[in-house]
């Protein structure tokens, strides 16, 4: 008992020098201020060299822009690129652990508003460790966020290329779309209890640009839980499939559907869908793809 | 009053249906979608609403509801089990889901048990501490699982009726119905026992028979209608108080009523569920629940 008590004593010392330590680190002389995605300023070190991402996206982000190197902690969730899965884990995004990202030190922790945690943001704070909210919610939004991150980790050249290629891409496809009679999609993402895609999920716009017309489009919220019977009377003429092990066919509600009649499902990487990051624009060039062989058949 | 909530539910949903003229895309959502989950919402009730008027009288205790005794998260655990190593069967749900709470049951059932026999505070702590164990090891089991995997069940855990199949439909209601007929049967019995079991064992009531097809009754109506949606709450414990303040404490009316009540409770408040902010959908375990709280206390206040 007596021995546990002193360890914890101990322990106690260790972080507070930690958090002395830290807090000394993060007053060097030059600091810079960036803008994040809700307009907060946020005071970062001239050069990034340890960073944590607590998004999957965001870690494909930071890979994308050419900093991987610098990340020293992601979500266990973060497996792409294949480097991501070597780098340590601290946590899933919902409940990041807080002592290991402290141990490790990072300058800057980049967080997606899917995961932030306003006390969490609080305490990296008062450890000197500065948070980088992004709240992507469009392929511009996307682009903007891999300039911002090309800024902070001074790679804006590589950013800038990325950029370059990901905008001649989309416009390859959104030329291609163009003057296409549109296609009315409906988007599954679970199919018990059936979920979809709303107005304000970014897969929505990507179907619109892929010739498609998501049938649930004016639905508020962004993955909203929709009614069967509303389902059956979409009738959609393809349907893409948000590819999980619990999500392989159409729900029962469609099975009169043209869709399922006339076999237009696909299925479509759901990591892809579910992460607003660079390769959505592969699952628009997939969907755009589908949807053309779709009109073909 | 059943009957009106039928036809009310049956009008109307998220899609507008005229009865009188139905095209074939009509017909297919009110016959295929809209009654199947009706009729289960429906079925579910009256198993909920009996399951917790028989225990409330075996007990001689106005909180005791298939919650408070494990019965509902046994059944929980086990159909969630089912969910996790038997994907493919859609009848492994139900029959997880029945030894879960037959399992919960006697664990319950033995821990109240002492030498000096039976005792009612007894019970109803025990049925608190394994409820709360078995709710730990969900949490636990859910925290550790594929997120992907438990989506659905983390849903159907709120009390879901979207789910509702034909078949489901068809075993609820045959338990239902075997379940209410059993525990009608034992009406005169539990009444005896709701002035005192010693009481009932001078009138000739072979108590631990009793308390053994109530408990095996409970724990079957309980089984099925949690495997078919999940954990809809307040139903077992408020319908019986309404129904008592309707006709009586007789169990030969209060256990039927209570079946038609409950019935009427739920299929009202999956209406609810499924139109307030359609086309997208609440979980009918909410609105119950959000009925059902206040209600149980304005109850409690009256008497």
């Amino acid at each position: 008992m007596l021995v546990a008590f002193l360890a914890l004593i101990v322990a106690g010392c260790r972080s507070e020098e930690k958090k002395a330590a830290s807090a000394s680190e993060s007053v060097p002389e030059s600091m810079r201020t960036v803008t994040d995605d809700l307009g907060r300023e946020v005071k970062i070190p001239q050069k990034i060299d340890r960073a944590v991402s607590l998004a999957p996206n965001l870690t494909e982000d930071v890979f994308a822009v050419g900093a991987g190197d610098r990340l020293v902690g992601v979500t266990t969730y973060c497996d792409y690129p294949e480097a991501a899965k070597k780098i340590q884990k601290v946590g899933d995004t919902l409940n990041p652990n807080i002592e290991t990202i402290v141990a490790l030190k990072p300058q800057i922790v980049l967080v997606s508003t899917a995961s932030q945690l306003e006390a969490f943001s609080k305490i990296l704070a008062d450890n000197g460790i500065a948070v980088y909210i992004t709240n992507p919610k469009s392929l511009d939004d996307i682009f903007k966020d891999l300039a911002q991150l090309g800024d902070i980790f001074g790679t804006q050249d590589t950013a800038a290329k990325v950029v370059g290629d990901l905008t001649d891409r989309v416009a390859t496809i959104t030329r291609a779309a163009a003057g296409k009679m549109p296609v009315r999609v409906f988007v599954q993402i679970s199919k018990e209890p059936l979920f979809t895609i709303g107005k304000q999920a970014f897969v929505t716009e990507i179907v619109k640009r892929a010739r498609g017309e998501s049938v649930t489009a004016n639905i508020e919220t962004a993955y909203p839980n929709l009614s069967k019977e509303t389902a059956l009377a979409l009738a959609p003429d393809v349907i893409i499939l948000s590819d999980s092990p619990d999500n392989q066919e159409p729900n029962d509600a469609f099975k009169d559907s043209p869709a399922v009649k006339n076999a237009r499902v696909f299925r479509v990487n759901a990591d892809l869908l579910s992460r607003p990051g660079p390769r959505l624009v592969d699952a628009l060039e997939q969907i755009a793809r589908d949807l053309d062989a779709a009109t073909r058949k | 009053m059943l009957v009106a909530a039928l036809v009310l539910a049956a009008a109307l949903g998220s899609e507008r249906l005229s009865f009188f003229d139905l095209t074939e895309q009509q017909r297919s959502i009110l016959f295929d979608i809209r009654l199947p989950r009706v009729f289960l919402g429906a079925c579910v009730g009256a198993s909920l609403a009996v399951a917790g008027a028989a225990l409330q009288s075996l007990l001689r205790n106005p909180l005791a509801e298939p919650y408070l005794l494990g019965v509902s998260n046994g059944a929980a655990l086990g159909t969630m089990l089912a969910f996790v190593f038997f994907t493919g069967f859609e009848f492994a749900r139900p029959v997880f889901a029945f030894a879960g709470a037959v399992i919960a049951t006697v664990v319950v059932y033995r821990m109240a048990k002492s030498r000096a026999g039976m005792n009612v505070e007894r019970l109803v702590l025990s049925g608190v501490i394994v409820t709360t164990f078995l709710s730990s090891i969900i949490v636990l089991l859910t925290s550790l699982l594929d997120a992907a995997k438990l989506r659905s069940f983390t849903f159907w855990l709120l009390g879901d009726l979207s789910q509702a199949t034909k078949s489901g439909f068809y075993l609820t209601l045959a338990v239902v119905v075997i379940g209410t007929i059993v525990l009608s049967s034992q009406a005169r019995a539990l009444n005896l026992m709701m002035i005192g079991e010693r009481d009932a064992f001078d009138f000739g009531v072979e108590v631990n028979r009793v308390r053994i097809v109530v408990f095996g009754a409970a724990a079957a109506l309980v089984g099925t209608a949690v495997a078919a949606s999940g954990s809809v709450g307040y139903v077992g414990l408020i319908v019986p108080h309404l129904v008592r303040l309707a006709v009586g404490s007789d169990n030969r009316l209060v256990v039927p009523f209570s079946a038609l009540a409950g019935a009427t409770f739920v299929v009202l408040a999956d209406t609810a569920a499924r139109t307030l902010i359609a086309p997208r959908e609440l979980p009918v375990g909410a609105i119950t629940a959000l009925i059902g709280a206040p209600l149980f206390i304005y109850l409690l206040r009256k008497n």
